[in-house]
């Protein structure tokens, strides 16, 4: 438990980051981002589904995504989100800074052992 | 699943609601999930509970990020959308060049005025008193038994200080000139002689030294203000504990007062005329010293009255009980001492005594300038009435597209407001240079000798009035316009819509109040001229121009017998009427209109005096040979003074005609005796008639006089006349030479032209006047605006029609009949109105118009015409335009 605990710590922070990719395909309700996630993530990240909710209002918050209240195929009220412009922006920078700090450290992983100085 | 309904703005929401609906939803759609795979309904919850969290904590966390959120964006909305407004308006503003000028010219004249105005209350009735817990301080008066409040005498005031239980602190003060010598020209200085107690009692810091202290004063001791500091000695850091001679005796100064320390002179009559510009202790007893600054003992004196007192209240007393306790002592007094000059004590707020007199002339002025401004408001709001007429559409677009009434009441009323503080900023700038020109014009006991300035509160007070202005003027279209949009005014194809006549309806109201707001002003200007205009004709009964006055002040052992006085006198006079240019040269203790005034109950012989209230009273003038002929006063019987009426010689008086009128009607006043006091010997012979003056100024009508010889009874002080050519200042330099040859210590105070007095006595109804008819003239020009611009709107907005009518032949008087009717009816409606406020408002002028009375009929009618005038006169340029519509171009 404790291990598992630390990794989604760590994680929480791109928690933001995959709603919003969770958004980018178009509109879904709460529940819907949490099966998102947990398919991508083989059920690894969100040990507390809770935990998504108050993200995604703060991400609301921020003008990032947008929310309306529709009528879903079980013909009950739902909260559907929906990626603002912002939010759009936001992703794209959000990969881009990714990309370049995976290939930064995949690059120092797979460095060889530096030659001696004389 | 897409996004259906409208997007969420809503600003209250119940979040608490919402996210329980939304947990709701995922714990039943998990569970769910967890039933297809196959797990019993209980179980199929619990599981999904547990996979979701602490529901309640995690609801509990969204909600208080949903109403955080929800609380910033109701701020920086409201912030966004005020801006947005704002520069909405400026936007519309300049794209309107002319009709923005307009408008902010109005209101800048409007506000400007109120501004200068609030200035002068500001510092007339508003500025702190530069002393400790000012308002804890009252003045403490005799009462004679006219009624009259007056000086006290040392043994009353001795007996009211001790009396008193209300009381923390008393100080008695007499004013006195001191001649101050060394360092320059001789320079009389007004002073103030005052119990030890003074300086406590006011509570005033100084600036520099230590000024005397209660029951600790060195006699010889003296305390400078700021002003005669900085004048007379160069505001010399060392001046505290230098000797400087005053009335030829030396004098230690002890300290210096701030520069904001203001004492004005104190006299019976409230006012607030600079005063002292420096300050003694008293002579034996520490009773404040007579006029000639001898070291007698005056304790106990119960003869000479020329005491003022302050005093401090206790902590809790009232200035009503203190006046009622002084009130009831003054009675007592009165009555264990008859005869010592009172009936009675009353005492008076330091307010009521400084500024009680400015009050009401001010009030009148801030009624007049905030009708002027509501004038201009009403012009402003007809004004955003007509171009609000053009922006119809544009507003209902906007309601269209999903502004509310109450957004576009707010954006019309922030529009009004950016126009009206557009105006407060032209305001401030004709209100800084009206100040300048009001300081000048203010009469001396409005503001003392302070300047007037824009300070804080002045600016606070314009920016006020300008956001009070911008609600008031905007909220008529906005109401009007909102409404209007609401109507829908996007189908309107241009034809007059109902929205448009009613704003024509309240535009019309607008007029007529502008109209009966502009009536009522221009009556009271009306009053006010005409009688500034019959103070300036009155006859005071002396021949006012190419006459020289100056003050004498005698010190010394020179002032101390009359016998010495006289004789000095008597030499200056002799030189004076040798000086060339001089025609004549008389002397006077006290001269009319604007000197000094001196009273004196009187016993005619044989006149019936059946109590101590019944003793007639006159004007009390000493006077020298050759004053009544150098001050063109006519001698209508008998002879003048004479050097031979000496005090060895038999009493003799002249009188004027009104006295002679007033005591002995059809009889013939010469020869006849009186007496200034039951307790005198010898009769008084009356040996003149002169003729009437008015001795108080043009306003107060002559009363009776009587004038003694100076060779009879004289004072150490006298007022010298000198008839002159036409160039009175070309003489000037000749007397200074002739009065230095005679004793070179001796300063020449007050050196003025009678018509320089004059000038002074009528300077408050000039400002008055003046004032009230610039804004008089203000008011009815703005009005005329008004009306012009209604009427070239209504014309306007009926071209249509004035060409079908042309078209179909109906002739041009017909039209100009139309347009004409609608105007004077306005016109009627609102001078009808106008006049009868006016009769209700005029009474508060009751006091301040001389000889013309507030109801006066030719005022209101000479209103009523001039009103009429400018209605006709606004409406001519509207009429010729209508006349030359082009049926053709209209039509098409």
């Amino acid at each position: 438990m404790t291990d598992r605990t630390t990794s989604v710590d760590l994680l929480q922070g791109t928690l933001a980051t995959l709603i919003l990719k969770s958004l980018s395909w178009g509109p879904l309700h709460g529940y819907g981002i949490a099966r998102w996630i947990e398919q991508i993530t083989d059920d690894e990240l969100l040990v507390e589904e809770g935990s998504l909710y108050p993200a995604l209002h703060r991400l609301q918050a921020r003008e990032m995504v947008s929310s309306q209240w529709t009528i879903s195929e079980t013909n009950r009220k739902v909260r559907c989100y929906s990626l603002t412009e912002q939010g759009r922006q936001q992703l794209r920078a959000e990969l881009s800074r990714w990309e370049k700090f995976s290939v930064a450290v995949s690059r120092a992983l797979s460095a060889r052992r530096p030659s001696k100085v004389v | 699943m897409s996004p259906a309904g409208r997007p969420d703005r809503r600003i209250w929401r119940d979040t608490r609601a919402e996210a329980a609906e939304e947990i709701a939803f995922h714990l039943e759609m998990r569970a769910r999930d967890f039933r297809e795979r196959g797990m019993s309904a209980a179980d199929a919850d619990a599981a999904a509970r547990r996979r979701f969290g602490n529901v309640e904590t995690i609801s509990r966390q969204v909600r208080a990020i949903d109403d955080e959120s929800a609380r910033q964006k109701r701020r920086t909305g409201m912030w966004t959308d005020f801006r947005q407004d704002v520069i909405y308006a400026l936007r519309g503003l300049r794209r309107a060049p002319s009709f923005t000028a307009v408008a902010v010219l109005t209101l800048a004249l409007g506000i400007g005025a109120n501004t200068a105005i609030f200035s002068v209350i500001n510092t007339a009735l508003l500025r702190p008193l530069p002393y400790a817990d000012g308002d804890r301080l009252v003045f403490v008066w005799n009462v004679r038994d006219s009624g009259q409040t007056d000086n006290l005498g040392p043994g009353r005031m001795l007996d009211l200080q001790r009396g008193a239980t209300g009381f923390s602190g008393f100080a008695g003060i007499a004013h006195i000139s001191y001649t101050l010598t060394g360092a320059g020209d001789p320079e009389r200085i007004p002073g103030s002689s005052v119990s030890s107690s003074f300086f406590d009692v006011l509570g005033a810091r100084p600036l520099l030294g230590e000024p005397f202290h209660t029951n600790a004063a060195d006699p010889s001791a003296v305390v400078l203000s700021h002003a005669l500091w900085k004048r007379r000695f160069g505001a010399d850091p060392s001046i505290v504990g230098r000797t400087i001679a005053l009335n030829g005796r030396p004098r230690v100064v002890l300290a210096v007062m701030r520069p904001d320390f203001f004492w004005p002179s104190i006299t019976a009559r409230p006012g607030a005329s600079p005063g002292p510009e420096l300050w003694v202790p008293g002579g034996p007893g520490d009773i404040p010293r007579t006029a000639i600054d001898e070291d007698r003992d005056m304790t106990g004196n119960r003869n000479a009255g020329y005491l003022r007192a302050v005093a401090r209240l206790k902590p809790g007393v009232t200035v009503a009980q203190a006046r009622a306790e002084m009130g009831a002592l003054g009675d007592r007094i009165s009555r264990d001492h008859p005869g010592d000059g009172g009936r009675s004590a009353t005492a008076l707020a330091i307010r009521d005594q400084f500024f009680g007199p400015v009050e009401r002339p001010l009030f009148v002025l801030a009624g007049v300038v905030t009708l002027v401004l509501a004038i201009a408001c009403a012009n402003v709001a007809g004004l955003l009435l007509g171009r609000g007429a053009a922006r119809r559409r544009d507003l209902a677009l906007r309601r269209a597209l999903g502004a509310t009434r109450f957004r576009i009441i707010r954006q019309l009323l922030t529009e009004a407001t950016v126009l009206s503080c557009a105006g407060a900023v032209a305001g401030l700038a004709l209100a800084w240079w009206g100040s300048t020109a009001l300081s000048a014009m203010a009469p001396a006991d409005f503001i003392g000798d302070q300047p007037l300035h824009l300070d804080v509160r002045v600016l606070a007070f314009a920016l006020a009035v300008s956001v009070v202005c911008g609600l008031a003027f905007g909220a008529v279209p906005a109401l009007q316009l909102s409404r209007d949009a609401l109507a829908g005014a996007l189908a309107e194809g241009g034809a007059r819509s109902s929205g448009s006549r009613r704003a024509g309806r309240a535009r019309d109201v607008l007029v007529a109040i502008e109209i009966a707001v502009a009536a009522v002003l221009l009556v009271g200007s009306t009053l006010f001229v005409n009688s500034f205009l019959r103070l300036t004709r009155v006859d005071v009964g002396l021949d006012t121009h190419n006459l020289i006055t100056f003050d004498v002040n005698l010190t010394g052992e020179r002032a101390q017998f009359q016998a010495k006085q006289v004789q000095f006198y008597e030499a200056l006079q002799q030189r004076l009427a040798q000086v060339p240019g001089v025609r004549a040269a008389g002397a006077a203790a006290t001269l009319p209109i604007g000197g000094d005034d001196f009273g004196t109950g009187f016993l005619p012989e044989g006149y019936p005096v059946p109590d101590e209230a019944s003793v007639p009273r006159a004007g009390y003038q000493v006077v020298a040979p050759g004053y009544f002929a150098a001050m063109g006063i006519t001698i209508k019987a008998g002879r003048d003074v004479r050097a031979s009426d000496t005090r060895e010689a038999a009493p003799v008086a002249l009188v004027n005609e009104a006295l002679a009128r007033e005591i002995w009607p059809g009889q013939d006043p010469l020869g006849k005796r009186v007496k200034f006091d039951s307790t005198e010997t010898a009769w008084t012979t009356v040996v003149g008639v002169v003729s009437d003056i008015r001795h108080l100024g043009p306003s107060v009508p002559p009363r009776p006089e009587i004038y003694q010889p100076d060779s009879q009874r004289s004072f150490p002080f006298m007022a010298f006349v000198v008839r002159t050519g036409p160039d009175p200042y070309s003489v000037i330099p000749s007397l200074r030479r002739a009065v230095a040859e005679l004793d070179p210590t001796l300063p020449l105070a007050g050196l003025k032209t009678m018509d320089e007095h004059l000038e002074r006595s009528l300077s408050k109804p000039r400002f008055l006047s003046t004032l009230v008819a610039v804004f008089g003239v203000l008011a009815v020009t703005l009005a005329l605006v008004g009306i012009y611009a209604m009427m070239a709107w209504s014309v306007s907005e009926r071209r249509q029609e004035f060409a079908i009518r042309l078209a179909l032949g109906a002739r041009s008087p017909l039209l100009v009949r139309m347009v004409l009717r609608k105007a004077l009816l306005l016109a009627g409606a609102g001078l009808i109105a106008g006049l009868v406020a006016a009769r209700a408002a005029t009474g508060v002028l009751t006091g301040l118009l001389y000889g013309i009375r507030p109801t006066d009929p030719a005022a209101f009618a000479a209103t009523a015409g001039v009103i009429a005038l400018v209605a006709l006169a606004a409406c001519y340029v509207p009429v010729r335009r209508a006349l030359r519509v082009s049926p053709v171009s209209l039509l098409r």
